[in-house]
């Protein structure tokens, strides 16, 4: 048999298995919007913590992760400042987060901001902003399984079918089973994917190196530059280093597929535990993305496309069911992240537009079909999107990040009692304010005076919202008190 | 057209102690160790301090291998933090 059948064949296997489990899922489901949107808030510690780590993980962490060390050396490591950062935010505001939407019945990002700020401005601002930057995410993450599919099958599968074969077994089991489905496939890719690229780092390590130690030798001997910042192209400035930092930890926690999961958990315990020690999975995951990146530019040096070194090295110097092995978790780190993009946007386009103002007070099982139909929706816009080129995901995801990051100056009105409070308007002129300076600090100027766009989007957001809120009216008494009060009883045990 | 608040309005909302500022001793230290620690995983330290190849550390390049030390102990915190109902 042909080594691109047997690398294939296993990753219709994964394929099967993931649909497999939507079935299952399906046969579980009960037709409540909770239920469907939020795994009915009962996600235990290990469901949540694979779910949570696989939609953070993507196609990114495979092939953008690997690309950037080959391409910037060592300052990709930052990495680790990032993924510790996630951990840290969600101890401390994905617990607020989750007391406040049991309290409370929050679904959406933007229902714990409309209600604070009791403004419908506000919520629609957000779940714009929401769905806006996520749908650069759903084109980063359906390029990626294109990409996988197309060097798994060497090319006998081509980009567009291969990438609509994905993206149809995504929605399949989404549809089928809602959040419950996405956990539930999350976990089996969560745990395929970590196992795969250690297994295809430390073989290729040994394979072409003689071990990990022997690979970092070759790199200090043969390309001393890749181990040190700014690298050789010069990327990893302090400047680039601190706005990765910041849009890659608070910019993706705020996105909506992942403050969706902080609501879902069973209780405060298991989401301190998750913020605790989800690190551990997202840093390391790093490690061996370092082994094949850095590795694989004394091997291959002068690759076109530098996301493909991982695809690349597995078909060139690892048997084919190996390789197939090791895309397939690949795929499963693009699948894990577009479902729950996929199910977030239909969350927010399903509650916060057609619930809120399209048909009110219909029956849960309407929404359930409505949610159903805009995911269809969705499946058109990522193939739609997919079909353009870029083959630096990590710019695609970075763009993406600093959108969400915006939300920030909100979020923490919420989250963070005190003597000030924002308000309505100052955090709707913030955000518009922001999106301007986004556009200027991204795609105009990039890296202005060597920081990065999102920095500087989020400096002129917080400015602008803290001087209009200054003359603005702020939220009224006693959704302060209601609010912040839970919160209050939530942290300290206290009242006001 | 947003209207500045009176000050009645402004009277009448409570007011909290900030939750940006730790209230118990464990809370003190495992904001201000993960603080410190984080600090030195960032500029100026990595670009300078941190950047150089030798002396190895269990054959890994010194800049990989400090923050690799760096991001453990952040992790340690965090779990310390937890264990200690921070």
């Amino acid at each position: 048999m042909q080594p691109w059948v047997i690398a294939t064949s296993v990753i219709f296997v994964y394929l099967v298995l993931s649909l497999w489990l939507g079935l299952v899922a399906n046969r579980r489901m009960t037709i409540n919007l909770e239920d469907f949107l939020l795994y009915g808030r009962k996600a235990g510690f290990i469901l949540l913590y694979l779910t949570v780590v696989a939609t953070y993980h993507s196609a990114f962490a495979f092939l953008g992760s690997g690309g950037f060390f080959y391409a910037n050396g060592i300052g990709f490591w930052a990495a680790g400042t990032w993924t510790v950062l996630v951990g840290a935010i969600t101890y401390v505001i994905g617990t607020r987060v989750w007391a406040l939407g049991k309290a409370f019945g929050y679904i959406t990002p933007a229902d714990m901001l409309a209600d604070f700020y009791e403004s419908e401005a506000v919520r629609v601002s957000v779940a714009v902003v929401s769905v806006l930057f996520t749908i650069l995410y759903i084109q980063a993450q359906a390029q990626g399984l294109g990409y996988i599919i197309t060097v798994a099958s060497g090319g006998h599968i081509s980009y567009p079918v291969g990438t609509l074969i994905l993206l149809v077994v995504a929605v399949s089991y989404l549809m089928a089973g809602g959040l419950r489905a996405v956990y539930w496939t999350d976990a089996l890719q969560g745990v395929w994917m970590y196992l795969a690229v250690w297994i295809g780092a430390l073989f290729l390590a040994y394979k072409l190196f003689g071990g990990p130690l022997a690979l970092w030798h070759a790199v200090e001997t043969k390309a001393p530059a890749l181990l040190s910042v700014p690298g050789p192209k010069g990327l990893f400035t302090p400047g680039m280093w601190i706005g990765m930092t910041v849009t890659l930890s608070f910019g993706v926690v705020f996105q909506p597929q992942m403050m969706i999961r902080w609501y879902t958990a069973v209780d405060a315990k298991t989401m301190k535990l998750l913020g605790a020690t989800t690190p551990i999975y997202l840093m390391t995951l790093y490690i061996p993305t370092a082994l094949i990146g850095l590795g694989g530019a004394i091997v291959l040096p002068h690759l076109a496309v530098p996301d493909q070194i991982f695809p690349d090295l597995l078909t060139r110097y690892a048997p084919a069911w190996l390789a197939g092995i090791i895309l397939a978790g690949a795929t499963a780190a693009a699948m894990s992240t577009l479902d729950s993009i996929l199910h977030a946007n239909m969350t927010v386009l399903t509650r916060d537009v057609y619930q809120r103002y399209i048909r009110p007070g219909r029956s849960d099982a309407h929404y359930v079909w409505v949610g159903r139909a805009i995911v269809f929706v969705l499946l058109g816009a990522a193939y739609g999107l997919s079909m353009y080129s870029n083959p630096f995901l990590v710019t695609l995801v970075t763009l993406s990040g600093s959108g969400a990051l915006q939300l920030m100056p909100a979020i923490l009105g919420v989250c963070f009692p005190g003597k000030r409070v924002l308000s309505r308007a100052g955090v709707v002129a913030g955000l518009a304010a922001s999106m301007v300076t986004l556009y200027e600090t991204l795609v105009v100027h990039p890296m202005l005076l060597g920081i990065h766009g999102g920095i500087w989007g989020l400096f002129v957001n917080f400015a602008v919202a803290v001087v209009v809120s200054k003359f603005t009216e702020q939220p009224s008494a006693d959704t302060v008190r209601r609010v912040h009060g839970e919160l209050e009883r939530f942290v300290y045990g206290t009242e006001e | 057209m947003e209207t500045p608040e009176t000050p009645e309005a402004r009277k009448g909302r409570p007011t909290y102690r900030s939750h940006l500022i730790p209230r118990t001793r464990d809370g003190w230290i495992a904001t201000v160790t993960f603080l410190v620690i984080f600090a030195l995983a960032m500029p100026p330290f990595t670009h300078t301090v941190w950047d150089r190849l030798y002396p190895t550390i269990l054959g890994m390049p010194f800049f990989y291998s400090v923050l690799l030390f760096l991001y453990l102990a952040l992790i340690g915190v965090l779990i310390w933090a937890y264990r200690r109902g921070v």
